[in-house]
């Protein structure tokens, strides 16, 4: 795509001063990283497909490039092998910033994934993305489509190989047709040395819904830039995640949830904890257009900073249009609260079992509300013994 | 007779201001205390110096059963059998009664199934099995926070209570079934401090004595003529009886929950 090579080449990389970059250093220059043309070998699943039981499908894309497309009740398509692929009409602007030219130019695979209309899935259909050659870029494409009055279940999981620098990134366009419903869940488990910065979209049709879910635990730099329009009249979105940053790792969350059609709502509901000298951030924007009357939206972000040196940073906005709505937010940045605390150990807990009571506590309540089941168990532990462990080598206050 | 618990010239202070001015207090094991006071005169203080709250300046001494209570942690003071009933229980979210009273008896050295069966047994009395499922105090009505506390007392069988207005905001019946259930608890073993300002309560519950607090101070202590006379006279009868000087007309009175506010301290 000579277009967006071009772009691509005009745009500098985000240095941390561009608004939607903030906090953020963006340290995996292009210059040291190459394309991939053969994939490497993939890893394994990791411990939280595992869990899951049966799909009704199955995605492996291997640095960029697909291996594996197969699925009884969704019909998959490699991209690399469609004549005309429907990217051209991709609802991310090639011009987004570098790093979405970098995918226009460069993306070489991926797959379209079309859920026949008023076809129920049974089961999750799976796509495993890794990047496993060091030192590459590549630029995983998923397309779901989701026919009109479907449902369809989608669990994504990045995986990257042990130690090895690399950058990866997917652009994920989530259409979900009119009166059909999306359950997608991603577990973000890259490599601690690895940069994933994923673009995703999820545009509603007329009383469709979407339940997005985030489980962010890996990478050096791991940012989600999520852009949900609520196009139809009476659709709905819902976004829940959770993340757990440790040593260097930024988190990065970028949320635009854009209401468009009339008695649409959503809600954003986002808990993360950083210890060590990671950091987290949020920023939430809640966009209402002229027209969406009726519109009620609400988001929720709540942050845990568990040692002196890590940092979280929560931004949530809103911008609107039209009078007829109703919409707030919420967001909260600090320790374990002391009043917890002290009433736990009131009733004999010492200190530090009252502390894993509590980080148990506020992940809970984002675990029970993942649109996919079956993951709670592997994603509660992980997430647990991240927490012991630092307690136990007094990383954690 | 043994002590439960034993207070001597305890004086506290937050941010500056004095609250406890030279407290005295004994109860016996097998006893039960009532403490009486106006709003604000530092009995919730007492309590939470008592439990081990941090952010006052404290002088004075305390002893649990004869062992110094300042100079053990929180939860220290509260597996050698102290434990409080908030006049304002905390709501903490995501973690249920259930799961948080398996991990307190299991601190205590219960054993698992033993707890499992008790805890069933006295929720069933305390009519609180929908409620072991449910986030500790969340969304709970202030009468029902209070039932809480006291089946977590009674599953949790402390040496010594202190009960902070365990009947401020339950209805009439509920304030006679928790009477009679401390009433019940009533044991050798166990000493208990109920405080109050009603002496509904002491119609269930019979105090062995009781005490009143004014500013900072325990300025008398005795039977349940005290009660009477203060639900005729109110204070100012007991400050006339006594000397001392009347009440401040309408000195604004603050509750911790006026200086604790969440401080995000994101840059
Ligand atoms: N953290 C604090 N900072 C400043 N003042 C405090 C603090 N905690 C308590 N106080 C003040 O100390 C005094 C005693 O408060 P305390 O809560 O002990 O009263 P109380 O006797 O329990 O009253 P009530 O009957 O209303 O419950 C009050 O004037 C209160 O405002
Ligand atoms: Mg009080």
């Amino acid at each position: 795509m000579k277009a967006a090579y071009e772009v691509f080449e005009a745009l500098s990389e985000p240095t941390g001063v561009e608004e939607d970059w903030r906090y953020v250093e963006f340290s995996t220059p292009f210059s040291g990283l190459k394309p991939v043309s053969t994939p490497g070998n993939p890893l394994d699943s990791g411990p939280f497909l595992a869990a899951l039981g049966t799909n009704s499908g199955h995605v492996r894309i291997i640095d960029g490039l697909v291996i594996e497309a197969e699925s009884s009740e969704a019909s998959v398509s490699r991209l690399s092998s469609l004549p005309d692929p429907p990217t051209s009409d991709r609802p991310i602007p090639v011009d987004h910033n570098k790093l979405t030219a970098a995918h226009a130019a460069f993306s070489n695979d991926g797959v379209l994934i079309d859920v026949p209309p008023n076809s129920v899935m049974s089961s999750p259909l799976v796509i495993e993305v890794q990047g496993v050659t060091p030192d590459s870029a590549t630029f995983p494409h998923v397309i779901v489509r989701v026919g009109e009055n479907a449902e369809a279940l989608v669990l994504v999981v990045y995986r990257s190989a042990e130690g090895e620098r690399l950058l990866m990134v997917p652009e994920i366009d989530l259409r979900v047709g009119d009166g059909a419903r999306l359950r997608y869940l991603t577990v973000q488990g890259v490599d601690h040395a690895a940069t994933l910065v994923v673009h995703q979209r999820v545009t509603l049709g007329r009383d469709a819904t979407s339940r997005v879910g985030e489980v962010g635990l890996g990478a050096k730099l791991g940012r989600l830039d999520l852009r949900v329009d609520l196009v139809g009249d009476g659709s709905s979105s819902e976004v829940v995640g959770l993340y757990f940053g440790e040593g260097d790792q930024t988190l990065d969350y970028r949320i635009v949830i854009d209401h468009h059609g009339k008695s649409t709502s959503s809600d954003v509901f986002l808990k993360g904890a950083v210890e060590d000298d990671a950091q987290s951030v949020f920023t939430g924007l809640l966009r209402i257009e002229r027209d969406a009357q009726k519109t009620s939206t609400f988001e929720t972000n709540r942050n845990l900073v568990l040692s002196e040196n890590a940092k979280a940073h929560s931004v949530p906005n809103l911008e609107i249009l039209c009078d007829d709505v109703v919409c707030g937010h919420a967001s909260s940045v600090g320790p374990l609260e002391e009043d917890h605390l002290y009433y736990l150990q009131s009733r004999g807990l010492n200190k530090s079992r009252a502390g894993r009571l509590l980080i148990r506590g506020f992940f809970q309540e984002v675990i029970d509300r993942l649109p996919i089941e079956g993951l709670e168990g592997p994603v509660s532990e992980e997430i647990f013994s991240r927490f012991v462990s630092a307690q136990e080598e007094g990383r954690v206050a | 007779m043994s002590i439960a618990l034993k207070v001597q010239g305890l004086s506290v202070s937050v941010v500056g201001k004095q609250i406890l001015k030279g407290l005295d207090l004994e109860v016996p094991y097998g006893e039960i205390h009532a403490m009486m006071g106006p709003n604000g005169s530092g009995k919730s203080t007492l309590c939470h110096v008592l439990t081990g709250k941090s952010g006052y300046e404290v002088s004075g001494q305390a002893f649990l059963n004869g062992t110094d209570l300042f100079s053990l942690d929180v939860d220290e003071r509260a597996r050698l059998g102290l434990l409080q009933s908030f006049q304002y229980p905390t709501q903490v979210p995501g973690v249920r009664l259930e799961e948080f009273l398996m991990e307190a008896t299991d601190e205590a050295g219960v054993d698992p199934d033993e707890a499992t069966a008790r805890i069933e047994a006295v929720a069933e009395r305390f009519n609180m099995v929908d409620f072991l499922k449910r986030s500790l105090n969340t969304d709970l009505s202030g009468g029902e926070k209070k039932r809480s506390e006291i089946f977590q007392m009674a599953v949790l069988r402390p040496r010594m209570a202190l009960l902070d207005e365990i009947d401020s905001g339950l209805d009439i019946d509920a304030v006679r079934q928790v009477a009679e259930e401390v009433d019940e608890m009533r044991s050798p073993d166990l000493g208990v401090l109920m405080i109050t300002h009603y002496s509904r309560i002491l119609r269930y519950v019979t105090p062995d004595r009781i005490h009143i607090m004014i500013d900072g101070k325990i300025v008398d202590s005795g039977g349940a003529e005290l009660a009477d006379e203060l639900e005729s006279g109110g204070y100012d009868a007991v400050r006339d009886r006594l000397g001392l000087p009347k009440a401040m007309a309408a000195e604004k009175t603050l509750k911790p929950a006026d200086f604790f506010t969440e401080t995000p301290f994101d840059v």
